[in-house]
């Protein structure tokens, strides 16, 4: 599965109000294998690790404001690992002075009753994807390369194709809020990442 | 025994920061068949007298203080819901047994399992689910070890006044409820006397021979019932109980 964020447990006392900081970009399929080559070279030393995981987008619609959107994944490749649930905060740009896109983020680890429970909150799913792919870390920083697939019957992970004939790269930092400069070290690190593949603060508001 | 069911790796990975990665079944660590029930309050006692009662009968019996515990339940209710639709209650209890991790469970539900950021996402959901403060009933106590037994002791609370006395006895030898329950019945005769519960309905309505599951839901459900029951006490005797 893919790997969590490294810090998403709560402090004794309080959970810290953690933000993403996530930069994003996207290589042909033909350029995988020189980008994996790349990021083996200037990740930790690690073992190589693959995930195929499925996710559910589920939605829970309010009498008025915008609906509340959570997303569940789990792993393919193993499926009896815990579930997990992650909120996703309205992304902030920022100006120039920060070099990542910006968003509240809550991580849950859960068992796997979660579509059921879900379900029963007055959650209902509105699309689902299956993303495969490798993960890699430089720090606290993660880097994840992964492919995703369109499910054609819902629910049936098995029966799946190709979204776009490229892989989607992200580049991401959990951390408590107000650490921007977590932001600079992404920038230096997607700068090593060039020409292969130029990581960018994403406006996603600006592609709906 | 490890006290913490969350274990020494979790506390280990954080105190180390070493990259979380989702543990297998991190939430489980120990299987018993467990109790949970409500003690009636001595006629001319007040609620702390009688625990103290219970306190010295066990000691008597030669069962060994091993600290403390506690269970707590949080109420939510669905607001905004679409017309028609009645308002469901969503409860997320915790237990210092599993101190990171948290149960949420609707009455009747399903059940889930989280870690303790489930809490942070509760807050996130405020405006579809609303935390109903005053509802908010929580167990404290001593827990006390004797020989395979563990038996917690608490003064159920409900806006900090005490509302009644709840046991818990879980009996660690032994997963299967139906080849146990008449040996965790008579242990509890020897401290409680006549006023031993009946087999808990989580277990009743399930196969005989059946496994408990591994992830303590089956207590959660069962204090979940109990704070229910001190909740309805309240509207109906009001200030009756000491």
């Amino acid at each position: 599965m893919e790997a969590p964020p490294v810090t998403v447990m709560p402090v004794t006392g309080g959970a810290i109000n953690m933000m993403e900081y996530l930069l994003q970009g996207s290589v042909l399929d033909q350029a995988l294998e020189s980008l994996l080559h790349r990021l083996r070279g200037l990740c930790d030393n690690m073992e190589p690790e693959t995930f195929a995981d499925h996710e559910m987008v589920h939605l829970l619609k309010g009498q008025q404001g915008q609906p509340f959107l959570l997303r569940a994944r789990h792993s393919l490749s193993s499926p009896t690992d815990p579930w997990h649930l992650r909120y996703l905060g309205q992304p902030e740009v920022g100006d120039k002075s920060r070099h990542a896109l910006v968003r509240n983020c809550v991580d849950v680890a859960t068992s796997q009753s979660l579509p059921d429970f879900l379900n029963e909150m007055g959650f209902r799913m509105d699309h689902e994807f299956v993303a495969k792919g490798h993960i890699f870390r430089k720090g606290s920083m993660k880097v994840v390369v992964s492919k995703l697939w369109r499910v054609l019957v819902p629910g049936n992970t098995e029966n799946t194709e190709p979204l776009s004939l490229s892989y989607l790269v992200e580049l991401s930092v959990l951390a408590p809020a107000g650490q921007d400069n977590v932001s600079e070290d992404m920038r230096s690190f997607a700068e090593q990442l060039k020409p292969l593949v130029h990581l960018e603060k994403i406006d996603p508001k600006k592609h709906t | 025994m490890s006290r913490c069911r969350d274990g020494i790796r979790t506390v280990l990975r954080r105190a180390l920061k070493v990259p979380w990665r989702f543990n297998r079944r991190w939430w489980v660590r120990r299987t018993c068949v467990c109790s949970v029930c409500q003690v009636p309050v001595l006629e001319g006692k007040s609620v702390q007298q009688t625990v103290d009662m219970l306190h010295r009968q066990l000691e008597q019996l030669g069962a060994m203080k091993q600290g403390s515990f506690w269970v707590d339940c949080e109420t939510y209710h669905t607001t905004g819901t679409a017309s028609g639709q009645p308002s469901k209650l969503l409860y997320v209890m915790h237990n210092s047994e599993a101190p990171l991790s948290c149960t949420a469970l609707f009455e009747g539900g399903p059940c889930l399992m989280a870690d303790g950021n489930f809490d942070v996402l509760m807050v996130k959901l405020k405006s579809h689910f609303q935390n109903a403060k005053g509802h908010k009933v929580e167990s404290r106590g001593a827990r006390y070890r004797y020989c395979d037994f563990l038996v917690k002791l608490g003064t159920v609370t409900m806006n900090s006044s005490a509302r009644g006395i709840s046991v818990e006895v879980e009996y660690c030898a032994c997963v299967v409820p139906g080849d146990c329950w008449n040996l965790i019945k008579e242990f509890i005769q020897s401290f409680l006397g006549p006023n031993v519960p009946e087999l808990p309905s989580v277990f009743a309505t399930k196969a005989e021979g059946l496994f408990v599951p591994a992830d303590a839901v089956d207590t959660m459900t069962q204090y979940l019932e109990l704070f229910g029951k001190v909740r309805k006490q309240q509207v109906l005797q009001g200030a009756s109980v000491r």
